[in-house]
């Protein structure tokens, strides 16, 4: 049996290589988080503190040439601190708009849970609109635009938990996980000196990274591959354990990260190994599980398993 | 794929295998001879040698086809078309009818109409696709055990419920089963572990211990004493359910009844038959006779000389049974064949004279026998209708009681005829029987009565056959007294001939029963007759110098329907007067029995229809059914062959879907078979883990792009069809 070589687009191989040289062990992370990148989507990462969440966004922001901001949430942050507020100027006698974080290319917003539902939804209606609106002036946002929240999953006390329409804006959620033995030794190897992440550099500008997107977009996908879409998520609205499936946005969302999953493996199309890879990371947090699926120990990510498992591949197609 | 090349068994060697599949079915032909009505098996068996041939040596397959068909022609035209010039415009209008006419009976499920060519046709072709699927199944898969299987039950069922002696073939076939299983294993073992063929060196090794266990097993098999069976012997109670013919444990062959040419074995049991043979309008019922006999074997009859036949000019029979002395009326009659005559000899009143024919017929006559063959065109021909002017006679009595004792020498030789060792106690018998009567008639009378008195019994199952030294006569008479009209008449000959009457057995049928009555007009009153095969029957002519041969009917249950003339001025004659009414009475008591008497004959002709066909239709069922399964089994190979045909001309997307899709059918028939929530990406690294190849992952890439991406590329066509076949072979080996 031969090693599955996986074959990369070009510029995307570059970024990937980047962040290994700083991630290490996170390849799978890294490529969904830049499938959400190239989707003009974002990212909610659900883990605990330490795992490497925010050194993630840092190395990609660098590889990318992005400007990074980044928002620790507490619970006294304000609307304001989040999109900026305008300040008055007494030499000019005006009004001036300071930007706030969001303002960054990439934006890595922690600890989302922890603020008030008010600045929560200043960032997400950011994220959606692609443009705030701060005392009546709309401001758009700058282009490439990613923010990457995350979220303990361990510490409730105080915590605002999204609510379901709003998780519904992040493209993808993953989780970092803890390093094997023999990554976290590397990894205390390559951060002994200096840390890594000082030594690397921009592989590709801001406006190749906006080409890419665009070029994302025009990524073929077929019919068929469109109806596996389709009967995944209306399977996720059948399944007896999920109380509430799938949204039409979720399987845009799916469609989206599939072009985008093709893209930085080089092809031009969708095909379904795409969607089922993609579709734990897109699908799982759209969606609620019933009381008794919970009380079962029942997971999201087991229950999409499931529905993945019981959806045909689509292999066959009507030739003239 | 290189490796197995290398060490392939070589031709040579792997035609010893086919040789033993050759003989073992040779073993499924011997039968035939016995069982169906196979005359000649030399043809098939030299056929299926030549076919055999041409498989072994694995030509390409059209040029092996040509040759095949090639002798199948040869052999269909040298034995039934030799009447009409190879390839002319007859010999074509010839197989044209031959086939519509059989494709016709085919259809309309009329087997026995089928014609002798056409089934011969049929049979070589068997033989074709035997030698085709034993090579298939010796050399390629080194498979045998089926067949010989296959086999053996086939012996086994001849040997049980046939005349068919199958003590021979069973030990041929356990030796040479035996030793091709043990030779196929060897090679089996070469092709799976990649070992080089080294014939020489290593055969000793293990040809001389299997040769060597094979023979001591057979020799001590041989030797062993044998168990009876452990079960009760299910024969006869198959038999007796199958056919209601009653278990016969003492005659181990029933036969069919019918007129049939081969007398030299008489007894046993048989089965009627009412297939009906002909239909005859006649004023008065009479006996048809067909031949008579004169050598009598103590076994059965037979002719003491070959026939010598001489063509009868337009249609004028010069036969006399019978001289001038004698009465006689002038009658004509129709006679028709229903269905399918097969019968090529004239079937004739006595006294006849002239035969019309709608055919140009000549008819041949052999004087010796009164046989009379019906060619059309110098072939023998069955005709379908005929009609026959005859003088029907009619004895006086009074005249045949003075007639003198010098018969003429040459009668007197040859029929008077007995074997060597014939049992002194007949002659005794005969004589008893005689001595009241003081003239030949009244000896004739005699014994043709004596049957009726003397504790007889007219039946046709449980009749024995004579042991190997016994007389037929002799156990008729002293000993089992029980039997049907060849008994009854074979008996009174040879009774007949120890006291030195010359004496005659005669075949043909009786008169049959009454279909239709009065037809033609009032003057001229024709009754029609039919008659079956059970109206098959033999009787016996006595010699009267003088007169000629009289017909007497020695047959419980049966009439002599010969005019029999009585003068009432003479004293004596009233014992026949008185006689006559007598022997009337169990005639018309036996009626119903007397359409039943009728000669067990096996015959050559083919009213025996049924009986062969049951061979063939065996054979054909049991290759029918082997056919079927090997195309069952074969079928993915089968498909492969045509969906790669259409590969090499097509290479749009559909094709390749079918070809694609087609490998997973095969796959998942291997045990390898796709979830369906499995993408083809997944399925493919395992299909191409598991045969440790990179095709699958190939040809799946293709597909994919095909099939999500609308993308077809010309170009890579080639490539992927030898992917393709190599896959599918992979998947097959």
């Amino acid at each position: 049996m031969m090693q599955e070589t996986i074959v990369y687009n070009e510029s995307i191989e570059k970024v990937l290589t980047n962040i290994s040289k700083v991630m290490i062990g996170k390849e799978d992370v890294a490529t969904l988080s830049l499938v959400a990148l190239l989707a003009q989507g974002h990212v909610l990462l659900e883990d605990v503190p330490g795992v490497g969440k925010t050194m993630l966004v840092r190395t990609l922001a660098k590889s990318l040439d992005c400007d990074f901001r980044r928002i620790q949430f507490t619970p006294d942050l304000l609307p304001s601190d989040v999109t900026g507020i305008s300040i008055y100027n007494p030499k000019e006698l005006e009004f001036e708009f300071r930007g706030g974080p969001i303002l960054g290319n990439i934006v890595l917003a922690d600890e989302i849970n922890r603020t008030s539902p008010k600045t929560q939804s200043a960032l997400l209606e950011g994220m959606e609109e692609k443009n705030v609106t701060v005392d009546g002036n709309t401001i758009p946002l700058k282009q490439p635009f990613f923010v990457m929240a995350t979220q303990n999953p361990i510490e409730y006390e105080g915590t605002y938990p999204l609510p379901e329409a709003q998780l519904d804006r992040f493209i993808l959620k993953l989780k970092m996980g803890y390093p094997s033995l023999q990554q976290e030794l590397m990894i205390l190897e390559r951060t002994a000196k200096d840390h890594p992440i000082e030594q690397i550099s921009a592989v590709i500008d801001k406006d190749e990274l906006v080409n890419i997107q665009e070029q994302v977009k025009s990524v073929y996908i077929d019919k068929n591959v469109q109806h596996y879409i389709v009967n995944l998520t209306s399977g996720t609205r059948r399944h007896p354990a999920i109380y509430l499936g799938v949204s039409p946005r979720g399987s845009m969302a799916l469609m989206k990260a599939a072009k985008a999953y093709a893209y930085i493996h080089a092809r031009d199309y969708v095909i379904p190994d795409d969607v089922k890879y993609l579709a734990p990371f897109v699908l799982s947090h759209r969606i609620i599980l019933t009381s008794e699926a919970k009380y079962d120990g029942l997971s999201t990510e087991q229950v999409i398993h499931s529905v993945i498992k019981n959806t045909n591949i689509p292999i066959r197609k009507e030739f003239r | 794929m290189n490796f197995v090349r290398d060490n392939k068994i070589p031709l040579l060697y792997t035609s010893i295998l086919y040789l033993c599949g050759f003989f073992l079915f040779l073993e499924w032909l011997y039968p035939l001879q016995e069982v169906t009505d196979t005359s000649d098996l030399n043809v098939f068996i030299l056929f299926t040698v030549f076919c055999f041939f041409i498989s072994m040596l694995q030509m390409k397959w059209w040029f092996s086809f040509l040759l095949k068909g090639f002798a199948l022609v040869f052999i269909m035209n040298s034995l039934f078309m030799t009447t009409y010039p190879f390839l002319s415009k007859l010999w074509f209008k010839y197989i044209f009818m031959e086939i519509s006419f059989n494709i016709n009976g085919l259809f309309n499920q009329e087997w026995y109409e089928l014609t002798p060519l056409f089934r011969s046709f049929l049979f070589l072709l068997l033989i074709w696709l035997m030698s085709y699927l034993l090579h298939y199944w010796f050399v390629i898969m080194k498979r045998i055990f089926l067949f010989v299987l296959f086999t053996i039950i086939y012996l086994t069922v001849l040997d049980t419920f046939t005349v068919y002696d199958a003590d021979g073939a069973i030990v041929r076939t356990f030796i040479i089963s035996f030793v091709s299983l043990g030779m196929a294993n060897l090679f089996k073992e070469i092709d799976r572990e990649s070992i080089r063929f080294v014939w020489t060196k290593k055969s000793s090794i293990w040809i001389f211990p299997l040769i060597a266990v094979v023979l001591f097993s057979s020799l001590v098999g041989y030797a062993a004493p044998k168990y009876d069976p452990q079960w009760p012997d299910p024969v006869p109670f198959l038999k007796s359910a199958a056919e209601n013919a009653g278990g016969s444990d003492i005659s181990s062959t029933v036969r069919r009844v019918g007129y049939g040419e081969d007398d030299s074995k008489l007894g046993g049991s048989f089965v009627q038959d009412y297939t009906p043979v002909f239909q005859a309008a006649v004023k008065e019922e009479h006996y048809w006779r067909i031949e008579t006999k004169d050598v009598y074997t103590g076994k059965g009859w037979k002719r003491s000389a070959d026939p010598n036949y001489e063509t009868q000019v337009n249609g004028y029979i010069e036969l006399d049974t019978f001289s001038d002395n004698v009465k006689t009326e002038e009658h004509d009659t129709v006679i028709e064949f229903q269905g399918n005559n097969v019968i090529e000899k004239l079937i004739y009143p006595y006294g006849i004279n002239q035969v019309e024919a709608r055919e140009a017929t000549s008819f041949l006559l052999d004087q010796n026998s009164g046989e009379i063959r019906t060619q059309v065109n110098n072939v023998d021909r069955a005709l379908a209708q005929y009609r026959i002017t005859y003088d029907m006679p009619s004895f006086a009595i009074d005249k045949l009681r003075k007639v003198s004792l010098d018969d003429p020498s040459e009668i007197n030789d040859q029929y008077t005829q007995l074997p060597e060792n014939l049992p002194a106690r007949i002659g005794e018998l005969a004589k008893e029987i005689t001595a009241s009567g003081d003239n030949r008639y009244d000896k004739v009378r005699a014994v043709e009565n004596y049957f009726g008195q003397n504790g007889f019994q007219y039946q046709t199952n449980d009749v024995p056959i004579p042991k190997e030294n016994q007389d037929y006569v002799d156990q008729f008479l002293f000993e089992s007294k029980v039997g049907y009209c060849d008994n009854y008449s074979t008996s009174m000959v040879v009774l007949l001939r120890t006291l030195d009457i010359p004496a005659r057995w005669v075949k043909g049928f009786t008169s049959g029963e009454k279909v239709a009555e009065n037809i033609g007009g009032t003057d001229e009153s024709y009754d029609v007759y039919e008659v079956t095969n059970a109206n098959a029957h033999s009787w016996v002519e006595a010699y009267f110098p003088e007169y000629g041969w009289v017909p007497f009917e020695p047959t419980q249950g049966f009439s002599n329907l010969t005019d029999f003339e009585i003068n009432l001025d003479n004293v004596d004659e009233q014992d026949d007067t008185l006689e006559a009414p007598e022997q009337e009475k169990p005639e018309k008591k036996m009626e119903k029995e007397e359409e039943k008497d009728t000669a067990p004959v096996v015959k050559n002709n083919t009213i025996e229809k049924l009986d062969i066909n049951w061979g063939y239709v065996a054979i054909g069922f049991t290759v029918f059914i082997i056919l079927a399964f090997l195309l069952y089994r074969k079928r993915y190979h089968i498909k492969a062959i045509i969906l790669s045909m259409r590969f090499r001309s097509k290479h749009d997307a559909k094709t390749y879907q079918d070809a694609y899709h087609y490998l997973l059918q095969l796959l998942s028939y291997n045990g390898l078979s796709r979830n369906p929530n499995q993408t083809l990406r997944e399925y493919a690294k395992r299909i191409d883990s598991r045969y440790s190849s990179d095709e699958m992952g190939h040809l799946t890439d293709y597909y994919e792009r095909m099939l999500y991406n609308n993308e077809i590329s010309e170009t890579e066509t080639k490539k992927l069809t030898q992917l393709w076949k190599n896959l599918i072979k992979r998947i097959m080996a």
